[in-house]
C-alpha cells in the first residue's frame, strides 16, 4: 500500500534552507531501519538546494523545479507535492512544524486523504506504524498518535527538537519527478520582505541571555545586551517582557514563542513556568539566576545562582573578556 | 459580505490535568470557553462587516454544550450561529472535522469569507483551517496578522514566517486563519448579551447535511490516539554557585570551559 520510503519536505525561504528540514533528514535516517530516506525540494532554478541537502545523506532527493516556487502559495506547493506523492504514496512524510510547514501539510493531507499529527516532539517506528508524540493543552499533556490504515503517515515536527548531522558516507540519487505547476488564480504573494531587526533568529543563537519579569529594568536590558555582545549571543525574553518597548514576539522563548537550542543559556529573573521551560529543553548548558531559591527554573538548570540579576550581570561583565 | 467564523469550545486554559493513576484527562467541572484565537477571528469578521456590510455567522461542530460558546460569540455581536451536532460526529480528528465544517459552509451557501483561529489551544494542531480550504477548493492565508479589504472581492493579508513577512492577496471566497496579534477582541456589552438570546442558533445533524458516513466521526478519522500521559520532567543535575557574585561567576566560567 506504500513504497516504504520516509519523505522529508525541504522548506526554503529564498535560498535559505529551513534547518528543521535537515534535522528531520538526520532523524529519519536514525529511525529508518532500512527504509529509504527521501528529501523532496520544490525550488526555483537558481536555488539548487540539493547540493547542501545531499551533505546530510538522504538516499534520494526529488527536486521539483519551477521558478514560480520562489513565491508560491500554499495551494501551489501542496498541489505540486500531491501530484508527486499521490502516485508514489510514501510510507511516511515529515514536515517542519514551521508556519509554512503547518500551512502546507494539512492542505496536502486533505488532498491525500490521510492523517496528520501536528507539532510532534518525537517520532519512532513501532513495527510498521510511526508513533507520533504530540503535546496538547499547551504542552501539559502528551499523546501518542498513529495512523493505522492510510498512507503516507504525516507529521509536522517542532523545530530544534533534533540535531542535524552531516553524513558523507551515503550516496544520494537525484531525481526529477514529472509534475505540472498549476498557477492558483485566486491567490498571489505580492511581496516577501525580510523581517526587520531580526536578521539573526534567536532559535539559531549559540548563546542566549534570557530576561524575565524579575530582571526587567532599563539597566539590566543594557547589561544583558552588553554581555550578549561579548559572548557573541542574543538576548531573549519570557512572555511578560514582550509587552515592553525593547522587545517583541520574535524575542520570546517558550511554547508560544521560539524553541531554542543554544550551547549556553543564562536565565535571569525567570520563574520557569512550563510554557517557558518547554522552549529551553534543548539548551546544552543552562545557568539560572533568581532571588527565590525555590524557583522552579532551578530544576531545569545545570547551574543555579540564588541572588540578584543585576549583581550577577555586573560580575559576568567584569570577568568575561 | 457573508462571513462564516469557525469556533471551537475549549477547556479554560491551564486547568486540564492528567490523573496519574489512570492516565485519563481530568476534565470534569472545567468550564468551556471560546478558543481564544477564534475570538480574534470573530472580531476580524465584525470589523469587516462594519466596513463592507453583510453578516457574520458562527459555525461550530461539537456537542450541545458548545451552544454556550456560540451564545458568547453572538453576544460579541455576530448575527447568527450554526451548530453541527450529533453522536455520529464524535471522535472526529482534524480531517473529519474539516470535512464536516466544509459541508456546513457549503450548506450555508454563498459564503465570501471563512475565518478561523490559527489553532485551538486544546488540540494545538492548526490543521482545520487549511483542510477546510482544501475541501472547498479556496485560497488560504494562514496565521494572518493583518487583514485589509482592498475591494469588494479582494483582501490583502500579512503573514509572518520565520525570517520574512508576506503580503498575500486573495480573491474571495477565501479562507483565512488568524493570530492573536490581529486585533483585540471586544467585550460583550449588556445590550448585546440581551439581544444574543433572540438570535437564531440552528442545529444541523449529519442527515441534514447529507454527510458521507465514511468521512465523519471516528470512521472518517485516519489518526488514532493510542495513549495519553503527563510529560516526563527531564530534570538536570543542578550545581549551586556561591553567593558572592564574583566568586559565582569565576566558578561558573571555570566549569563551563
Ligand atoms: C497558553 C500559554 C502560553 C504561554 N507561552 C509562554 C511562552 O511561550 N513563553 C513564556 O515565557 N511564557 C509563556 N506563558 C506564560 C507563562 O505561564 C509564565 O507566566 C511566564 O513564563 C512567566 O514569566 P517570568 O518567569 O518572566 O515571570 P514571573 O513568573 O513573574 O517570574 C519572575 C521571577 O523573577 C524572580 N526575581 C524577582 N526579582 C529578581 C531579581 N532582582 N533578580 C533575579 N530574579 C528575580 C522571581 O523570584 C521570579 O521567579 C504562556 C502561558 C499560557 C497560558
Ligand atoms: N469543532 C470545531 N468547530 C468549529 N470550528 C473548529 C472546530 N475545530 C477547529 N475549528 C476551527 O479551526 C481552528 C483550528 O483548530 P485546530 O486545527 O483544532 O487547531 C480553530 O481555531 C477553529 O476556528
Amino acid at each position: 500500500m506504500d513504497n516504504n520510503e520516509i519523505w522529508v519536505y525541504v522548506e526554503l525561504s529564498g535560498s535559505r534552507i529551513e534547518p528543521t528540514s535537515l534535522q528531520l533528514i538526520t532523524k529519519a535516517k536514525a529511525i529508518a531501519d532500512g527504509r529509504p530516506v527521501v528529501a523532496v525540494i520544490p525550488e526555483a532554478t537558481t536555488v539548487q538546494a540539493e547540493t547542501i541537502v545531499s551533505q546530510y545523506g538522504p538516499d534520494k532527493i526529488e527536486i521539483l523545479v519551477d521558478d514560480r516556487f520562489a513565491e508560491a502559495t500554499d495551494e501551489e506547493v501542496s498541489d505540486a507535492l500531491f501530484q508527486v506523492m499521490d502516485k508514489q504514496r510514501p510510507n511516511t512524510l515529515l514536515f517542519p512544524a514551521t508556519i509554512l510547514g503547518r500551512s502546507i501539510a494539512p492542505r496536502l493531507q486533505a488532498k491525500l486523504q490521510t492523517g496528520l499529527t501536528g507539532d510532534c516532539l518525537d517520532i519512532y517506528f513501532k513495527d510498521t506504524l510511526l508513533v507520533q508524540v504530540k503535546p496538547t493543552y499547551g504542552d501539559n499533556i502528551m499523546c501518542d498518535i498513529v495512523c493505522p490504515d492510510r498512507r503516507p503517515q504525516m507529521a509536522t515536527v517542532r523545530p530544534n527538537t533534533f540535531r542535524a548531522v552531516q553524513d558523507s558516507s551515503a550516496t544520494t540519487k537525484i531525481e526529477k519527478p514529472i509534475f505540472e505547476f498549476h498557477k492558483e488564480e485566486a491567490a498571489s504573494i505580492l511581496s516577501t520582505k525580510p523581517i526587520i531587526n531580526s536578521s539573526a533568529n534567536i532559535s539559531d543563537a549559540k548563546t542566549v541571555i534570557a530576561l524575565g519579569r524579575g530582571a526587567y529594568s532599563e539597566k539590566n536590558v543594557k547589561l544583558a545586551n552588553q554581555l550578549a555582545a561579548k559572548l557573541g549571543g542574543m538576548v531573549g525574553v519570557s512572555r511578560p517582557l514582550t509587552d515592553k518597548p525593547e522587545f517583541g514576539h520574535d524575542d520570546q522563548i517558550g511554547q508560544s514563542g521560539n524553541t531554542i537550542a543554544p550551547d549556553l543559556l543564562i536565565n535571569l529573573g525567570i520563574s520557569g513556568a512550563v510554557q517557558y521551560a518547554v522552549g529551553i529543553k534543548n539548551a546544552k548548558k543552562v545557568v539560572s539566576v533568581n532571588t527565590d531559591k525555590d524557583a522552579p527554573i532551578f530544576a531545569q538548570s545545570d547551574f543555579a545562582y540564588v541572588g540578584d540579576a543585576t549583581e550577577f550581570l555586573t560580575a559576568m561583565l567584569g570577568q568575561v573578556r | 459580505m457573508k462571513i462564516v467564523v469557525g469556533i471551537k469550545q475549549v477547556p479554560q486554559a491551564d486547568s486540564v490535568k492528567i490523573d496519574p493513576q489512570t492516565n485519563n484527562l481530568i476534565r470534569s467541572g472545567i468550564q468551556g470557553v471560546i478558543n481564544p484565537f477564534d475570538k480574534n477571528a470573530i472580531e476580524a469578521a465584525l470589523r469587516l462587516r462594519a466596513q463592507a456590510g453583510g453578516e457574520v455567522i458562527l459555525l461550530s461542530m461539537g456537542p450541545d454544550s458548545y451552544v454556550t460558546s456560540l451564545r458568547d460569540g453572538l453576544a460579541m455581536d455576530a448575527d447568527q450561529a450554526v451548530l453541527v451536532s450529533s453522536r455520529a460526529l464524535g471522535g472526529a480528528d482534524t480531517l473529519a472535522t474539516g470535512y464536516t465544517l466544509a459541508k456546513a459552509i457549503e450548506a450555508i451557501g454563498d459564503v465570501d469569507l471563512v475565518l478561523l483561529g490559527r489553532q485551538s489551544v486544546d488540540a494545538d494542531t492548526g490543521q482545520v483551517g487549511p483542510i477546510v480550504a482544501a475541501y472547498l477548493g479556496l485560497p488560504q492565508v494562514t496565521f494572518a496578522e493583518s487583514i485589509s479589504l482592498e475591494s469588494a472581492n479582494t483582501i490583502i493579508a500579512k503573514r509572518q514566517l520565520d525570517t520574512v513577512i508576506q503580503d498575500i492577496k486573495v480573491t474571495t471566497p477565501a479562507v483565512i486563519t488568524v493570530r492573536s496579534e490581529l486585533n483585540r477582541p471586544r467585550y460583550e456589552t449588556p445590550v448585546n448579551i440581551k439581544q444574543s438570546f433572540d438570535k437564531a442558533v440552528t442545529v444541523w445533524s449529519e442527515t441534514d447535511l447529507n454527510l458521507d458516513p465514511e468521512q465523519i466521526g471516528q470512521a472518517g478519522s485516519p489518526t488514532k490516539v493510542t495513549s495519553v500521559y503527563a510529560p516526563e520532567k527531564k530534570g538536570r543535575q543542578t550545581t549551586t554557585l556561591p553567593t558572592d557574585p564574583t566568586q559565582a561567576v569565576v566558578e561558573l566560567l571555570n566549569k563551563l570551559n
